[in-house]
């Protein structure tokens, strides 16, 4: 494990200076809700706009309808939207994997009809991961793909699939051979799922604060053709751990909550308020310093052709901590009752943190099945 | 040990292979027993890394602060038992900026550069009265160097320690930190050159201490991930428990945070002004110290708690030097306050900035 300091070049400081200005011209402080990092609202036409600078997509080739831009660039815009509070939800999945997904194992055809409509900013994706059954225990999955003529018929269940309800496809984690003995990683693969597929049936799980996201998906005799198998058959667990990777340590673990921290500054001003947060803001920004160079640091590192997943499984589990230790911080110093319908937006961000931020360390892979995959790559160095 | 950038790949590798020889738990332990650790000190001063970063027209060895820095952070890594901070970047420092020799020996530096002693000045004389605690290594230093602000003027006086009276001190981990008592102790003073006063030996005396417990704390954390793994209960490794998983992460966290942050620090110290990095840095590092040493303590059990097992030479250190220029409360009150004065469209570039976006 290491994480090697890095800074921005010249260029790279342009990029997020040149971000800054879109943001503070497209939604200046006051005009927009902020949202509280990646789960955020979906805005197609910000989406679309954003992909019109080439910021959707950017890392992919050229060749398919990318910027061949590098994943410290991409860390650059993803960090100035997310601590923005910006309606990044449209665009967020297909940017962040699936695109790399389609781009590392898809074929050709597969590239050409997917990657330049994710760049343009057209595309959203949902991830098809867990099941009723199968949440941290993943390589347990159980929805099955069974052979047909020139393609596959899909019978099962996925769920928490967030945005199925609004988005276009999802890449499903399928069993396409039965389980063997003692090898529960084999017989798994990738399949791109049309979501207005027929036999696709989309029910709403509503979120704790009644809001709509989460979804159970289910497949009774779905047809998927076999230019929609991604990769190798059989393939699909090392295939999903690698788009975990790319899930993981990103500037979305660690800053979360910033807009909310940033508004109570705004309108604390002035006021009494400004003495009493003093201290507590200058533990905020070292933390966040901090974290952010080492996150910096796994974008640099995946630059080189490394697959950081010791550096970035760290970087995740202690992020989305943090995350939330901000929100218990801000609650312990800040005397008042927030509510969601408060005049104040300081107050109405606040409570939605403290209601949903409990998720944080949940999805994308709990925080205990991280520190089981970072304890087994931290073993074997030096003492 | 990998590279760090700007930093001379010699450097880490001949300090780290010194100190694993002529520093081991023994030797330590020994240090503690007696007080001191001659044999320590001079076979590090023989390779002249003390000096690093005072350019050898001035009687160092030349090299980079950042450089120095690596060296002070494999000195906490092996829990080397000697003033190397005091006496190349805070003493040696001192003494460089204001004309001073350099002495052979030992250099240390009152913790809070000379606030608390006055002083009367005679054309190139100073008459210095006052006492002050924990003096590190004042019982074995060459010079004592004392930094003074007098009619906005910093000035450096170049004590011999045999002119005050020094009584014998530690620390939690057993390191000297004596109590030197001046009685009109006379001393050739000469004025520094702009930038070094009191406010900047702080900063300084902070990044000394940032890097020290970036290397300590990656030691801890190495420890217990070899610990871990070798001890068997229940018929496997502990480190296959999700539950001390918990600890070996956590310990490994913070000692990549606290690693980063020195050596974040360290790069824009050698640049220019640091003043946002090391504060931050040293915030970073105290928080560090207490997370990584109660998850590294937990996974060890009762081990731990010996003398005989060396997890207790990074836990004491890291302890006392959390409180070494700059305590918790100190620094983030400092942050606090130019967080705020930021505003809030300000917040973020100054995470991102750092001492670039202040005046």
């Amino acid at each position: 494990m290491r994480f090697t300091p890095t800074e921005l070049t010249n260029e790279e400081l342009d990029l997020q200076q040149e971000v800054r200005d879109f943001l503070q011209e497209e939604l200046p402080p006051g005009s927009h809700e902020p949202c509280l990092g990646m789960a955020a609202r979906k805005d197609k036409a910000f989406s679309l706009k954003l992909a019109e600078r080439g910021w959707v997509g950017m890392a992919l080739p050229k060749e398919w309808g990318g910027s061949d831009r590098t994943a410290v660039d991409r860390f650059i815009v993803v960090e100035e939207m997310l601590r923005w509070g910006a309606p990044v939800g449209h665009h967020w999945v297909g940017d962040r994997q699936t695109g790399n997904v389609i781009l590392k194992f898809g074929t050709d055809e597969q590239r050409e009809r997917f990657l330049p409509q994710i760049c343009r900013g057209e595309l959203g994706f949902s991830i098809g991961m867990s099941e009723p059954d199968s949440g941290s225990d993943l390589a347990s999955v159980s929805t099955k793909a069974e052979r047909a003529t020139d393609g596959w018929i899909i019978n099962g269940t996925k769920i928490w699939t967030s945005g199925a309800h609004e988005n276009d496809w999802f890449v499903c984690l399928l069993r396409t051979s039965p389980m063997e003995d003692g090898n529960k990683h084999a017989g798994l693969s990738q399949l791109l799922v049309d979501l207005t597929s027929p036999g696709l049936e989309i029910s709403p799980i509503p979120f704790l604060d009644g809001s709509h996201h989460f979804n159970e998906v289910t497949f009774n005799d779905v047809f998927v053709p076999d230019i929609n198998v991604v990769g190798d058959l059989g393939m699909g667990w090392h295939q999903n751990t690698t788009e975990m990777a790319y899930e993981r340590g990103g500037p979305d673990r660690w800053l979360s909550p910033f807009s909310t921290v940033e508004q109570l500054l705004r309108e604390a001003k002035g006021s009494e308020l400004e003495d009493t947060v003093s201290d507590l803001f200058g533990e905020l920004v070292a933390r966040w310093w901090g974290i952010r160079n080492l996150s910096l640091s796994v974008a640099r590192l995946i630059d080189t052709g490394e697959a950081p997943s010791v550096e970035s499984s760290l970087v995740k589990e202690m992020g989305t901590r943090y995350e939330q230790e901000v929100v218990e911080k801000l609650v312990h110093f800040i005397d008042l009752e927030y509510s969601p319908d408060s005049d104040s937006l300081f107050e109405r961000l606040l409570a939605q943190c403290v209601v949903t931020f409990p998720g944080n360390t949940i999805r994308g892979g709990t925080i205990e099945i991280l520190r089981s995959v970072a304890s087994k790559g931290l073993k074997g160095l030096p003492a | 040990m990998s590279e760090t950038p700007g930093v001379d790949s010699l450097v880490t590798e001949t300090a780290d292979r010194l100190f694993t020889q002529i520093c081991d738990h023994e030797a330590v332990q020994n240090a503690e027993t007696s007080g001191d650790a001659p044999e320590i000190w001079s076979a590090f001063a023989d390779t002249g890394f003390p000096w690093i970063s005072i350019a050898e027209d001035q009687g160092g060895s030349g090299g980079s602060l950042l450089d120095a820095l690596e060296v002070l952070r494999l000195v906490g890594y092996h829990a080397a038992p000697i003033p190397a901070a005091e006496t190349g970047i805070l003493g040696g420092w001192l003494f460089a900026s204001s004309g001073h020799e350099i002495p052979e020996g030992p250099i240390t530096v009152l913790p809070d550069g000379g606030a608390n002693v006055t002083g009367s000045v005679t054309g190139d004389e100073i008459t210095l009265s006052g006492t002050c605690i924990r003096v590190p290594w004042a019982r074995i230093a060459d010079r004592i160097a004392v930094l003074l602000e007098i009619d906005s003027q910093s000035i450096v006086a170049s004590v011999d320690p045999k002119d005050c009276l020094i009584q014998p001190m530690t620390n939690m981990a057993g390191e000297p930190r004596d109590t030197v008592c001046f009685d009109e102790v006379k001393a050739a003073v000469a004025p520094a050159v702009p930038g070094v006063d009191l406010e900047s030996f702080r900063f300084r005396g902070a990044l000394s201490r940032v890097a020290l417990m970036a290397g300590a704390i990656e030691k801890m954390s190495q420890l217990t991930v070899s610990y871990t793994n070798d001890r068997v209960q229940f018929g496997r490794p502990v480190a296959r428990f999700q539950a001390v998983q918990q600890h070996l992460v956590w310990g490994a966290q913070e000692a990549a945070l606290a690693r980063m942050a020195a050596e974040t620090a360290a790069r824009e110290a050698n640049r220019g002004s640091a003043f946002f990095e090391i504060a931050a840095a040293k915030l970073i590092a105290n928080q560090a110290a207490a997370k990584a040493t109660k998850a590294c303590h937990q996974a060890h059990g009762a081990m731990g708690m010996t003398q005989e097992y060396p997890l207790h030479h990074y836990s004491r250190r890291l302890w006392a030097w959390r409180k070494e220029y700059g305590s918790d409360a100190e620094w983030s009150s400092w942050l606090g306050k130019v967080a705020v004065s930021q505003g809030a469209q300000g917040l973020y570039p100054l995470i991102t900035g750092g001492s670039l976006n202040l005046d």
